[in-house]
């Protein structure tokens, strides 16, 4: 009796169930990046729009710069920032439930 | 001469410092593997000691003090471009182990010929980018000892061609990480003191007000070297050549070399190619101008946000890190980093526009940086100041320049120059010519280009990238029905697309507010052609080939398996990428 096959061993051999794992690995992770880039798509996105059409936002006064300039100037930056370390967490956890799943722990 | 001697050293410390570690390194086999010791922290500041170049460090306020806020989207495209690293590129890539694009291209495809397509491509964006930091180089010298602008170009060229020839300012991690946090401290301790010497923004009517920039009280004087046509924005007396004058709104006029007055109060005339504007249309982020349309600033968003994946000497420093999850980590200290860098080239460029507003009539908008510690403290601290900004330009267009020339020269050398022939000496030599030949061309045009901005000349590199490498990385990671034909007939398209637009938009003048803003920036319209065209000629050829599992498995399978390609042999052989 050899020891039980691990799905490990399937993706080593290139086995057409190994395949299988992969791309739902690889399908989850793109799933997960997709999302981030649409939330960073509809902030960046829509923000040269919206000061575009909403010119008024210029008479609003933030700790004395106008509104829509501040608006590029500072928040932006955090907020990828904010996107980099939450997506990174995730797709670790993502890697780290694929390594359980392949290779169960004894 | 405070400053003549703050940039001798940063030179001599960044020339200095690269040799020594180069020393330092030559004892094991590999440079980048030898710092895979790296932590996160040190290689994070690396990669944004090299990206920070001239165009961020005097392009933004420059283009910033010229067109207005809607240069500040730059910033905020060049930060974004390591999201879309992090995102879809910096963990994959790390793991398949091709330290190059044109690696990448050849190992993913096994095509040779598209390594050599992805080479010449590399050289277009290099030589791109090249030129703004020689024309960084050349305004820097002639602000700080009144040199000619050639001299600069050439010095710079020079130092830069010599130490990468000689094995110097080749990818030292320590190097480029301390280049960060000078880059960083010589923006951000100026622009502070002069806030608060100067209490807060000045002349907030020419900022966010009514008016244009006008003459400060006493008036303003301007020695003009050649005569220099402008417009008034508002009708003025003037003094040109010693003979009074009167200009009546909307005037052009040429002024004579020599000397010119304007009273105090007086709106200051603009250089052909800047739009006098007031106040507040200049704050506004987003307006009907042609450099600030929505167009265009989705344009430059769209470039910047997918095109710094594509740079030549970005990718390279991802093989520092140990495995792909290290890789994402530093790749998210970047944005932080890249985050504290970006707050401060916009004080520059209010700060300018209020105190140095001889720069609208010269046109040398560029170097608002440069002039504005002086203009806006008189005297030693200043003088001080002015010398620190100009030390933090020198290492920004220093390291910049260094880290392209080397993917330059390495491509040149090793792609295109007899594939990498002959034994370890042989490549070495090649390697040294390649180094200066390549920066021939780019001092060459940098010397015809010294009317362009910093900034749209940086855009261009990062439309070139956005529209070929990107879309080639991102399906090559991605997808895996890319196949050589389909990713080459992309390539070309993006870059014939992009530098196409480019080329006719500096031939025709005068168009259309939307054509011109696509000419000036195509990506929004050449980066979905070359995606659609390599995904289309993907599909339909049926002979190409797809890839198979174990290469998406070198891709995306997390280390600790023994499956990827640093621990096992689990891909079949021949198709290990990495070669150097």
């Amino acid at each position: 009796m050899s020891a039980p096959r691990t799905p490990r061993d399937e993706m080593a051999e290139a086995t057409a169930h190994g395949g299988l794992y992969l791309r739902r690995l690889v399908r989850s992770q793109l799933a997960l990046s997709l999302l981030a880039l649409v939330t960073f798509g509809g902030i960046v996105g829509s923000l040269p729009l919206a000061l575009y059409l909403l010119p008024g936002l210029a008479r609003i006064e933030l700790l004395g710069l106008p509104l829509p300039l501040l608006l590029i100037v500072v928040p932006l930056f955090p907020f990828f920032l904010a996107l980099g370390v939450l997506y990174a967490r995730r797709a670790e956890a993502l890697e780290q439930a694929f390594r359980e799943l392949v290779e169960p722990p004894e | 001469m405070i400053a003549l001697g703050a940039i001798l050293a940063v030179t001599a410390a960044t020339v200095g410092l690269g040799l020594y570690g180069v020393r330092l390194a030559r004892t094991t086999s590999d440079l980048f593997v030898a710092s895979r010791a790296v932590t996160p922290w040190w290689n994070a500041a690396a990669i944004s000691g090299e990206y920070l170049s001239a165009a961020s460090f005097l392009g933004i306020a420059g283009l910033q003090m010229k067109l207005g806020s809607g240069a500040l989207w730059l910033p905020v495209g060049f930060t974004a471009g390591y999201l879309a690293l992090l995102l879809f590129v910096a963990a994959p890539l790390r793991r398949f182990g091709a330290y190059t694009i044109s690696d990448f291209a050849e190992a993913r495809l096994r095509s040779p010929r598209l390594r050599v397509l992805a080479a010449l491509i590399v050289l277009l964006i290099g030589g791109f980018y090249l030129v703004p930091q020689l024309k960084g180089a050349g305004l820097t010298l002639g602000e700080t000892i009144g040199a000619p602008y050639w001299v600069g170009v050439a010095a710079v060229g020079a130092v830069v061609a010599g130490s990468v020839a000689s094995g110097g300012m080749r990818g030292i991690t320590y190097v480029q990480a301390f280049q960060y946090w000078l880059k960083t401290f010589a923006i951000a301790l100026p622009a502070c003191l002069l806030l608060m010497h100067l209490g807060g923004l000045p002349e907030r009517a020419a900022l966010f007000g009514h008016e244009y920039p006008s003459a400060p009280e006493g008036g303003l004087v301007v020695e003009l070297s050649e005569p220099q046509p402008v417009t008034f924005p508002e009708a003025t007396p003037y003094v040109a050549g010693g003979e009074p004058a009167q200009a009546a709104e909307g005037e052009r006029v040429t002024l004579p070399a020599g000397e010119v007055r304007l009273p105090a109060g007086a709106a200051v005339p603009v250089a052909e190619g800047i739009e006098p504007l007031r106040g507040e249309q200049w704050e506004r982020p987003v307006s009907g101008a042609r450099d600030t349309s929505p167009v265009f600033v989705y344009s430059l968003l769209i470039a910047t946000f997918l095109g710094t994946m594509g740079l030549p000497h970005i990718l390279v420093r991802f093989y520092t890190n140990p495995d792909g999850p290290a890789a994402r980590r530093t790749t998210v200290r970047v944005l932080g980093l890249l985050a504290l860098f970006y707050l401060f080239p916009a004080v520059y460029g209010l700060l300018g526009r209020a105190l140095v507003p001889e720069l609208y009539l010269t046109g040398d908008t560029d170097s608002v940086v440069l002039r504005l510690p002086e203009a806006a403290w008189p005297g030693l601290p200043g003088e001080i100041l002015g010398a620190l900004v100009a030390a933090g330009a020198f290492a920004a267009f220093m390291s910049t320049a260094s880290g392209l020339l080397v993917s330059v020269a390495g491509t040149l050398s090793y792609d295109l120059w007899r594939r990498g022939a002959g034994d370890a000496g042989a490549r070495q030599g090649r390697f040294r010519v390649a180094a200066i030949a390549g920066m021939l061309g780019p001092i060459g045009l940098a010397l015809v280009a010294r009317g362009l901005d910093i900034s749209v000349l940086v855009g261009w590199a990062f439309a070139l990238a956005a529209s070929t490498f990107c879309p080639l990385l991102l399906l090559g990671i991605w997808w895996d029905g890319l196949t050589a034909r389909g990713a080459a007939a992309g390539l070309l398209t993006g870059a014939t697309v992009a530098s196409g637009a480019i080329f006719a938009g500096l031939l025709v003048g005068e168009a259309h507010p939307t054509v011109e803003a696509l000419l000036t920036q195509p990506a929004v319209l050449s980066v979905p052609l070359a995606f659609a065209t390599m995904v289309l000629v993907s599909l339909t050829d049926h002979r190409g080939r797809r890839a198979p599992d174990a290469e998406l498995l070198a891709l995306h399978v997390p280390e600790g398996l023994g499956l990827g390609l640093d621990e096992e042999d689990a891909v079949p052989a021949g198709t290990s990428p990495g070669r150097r």
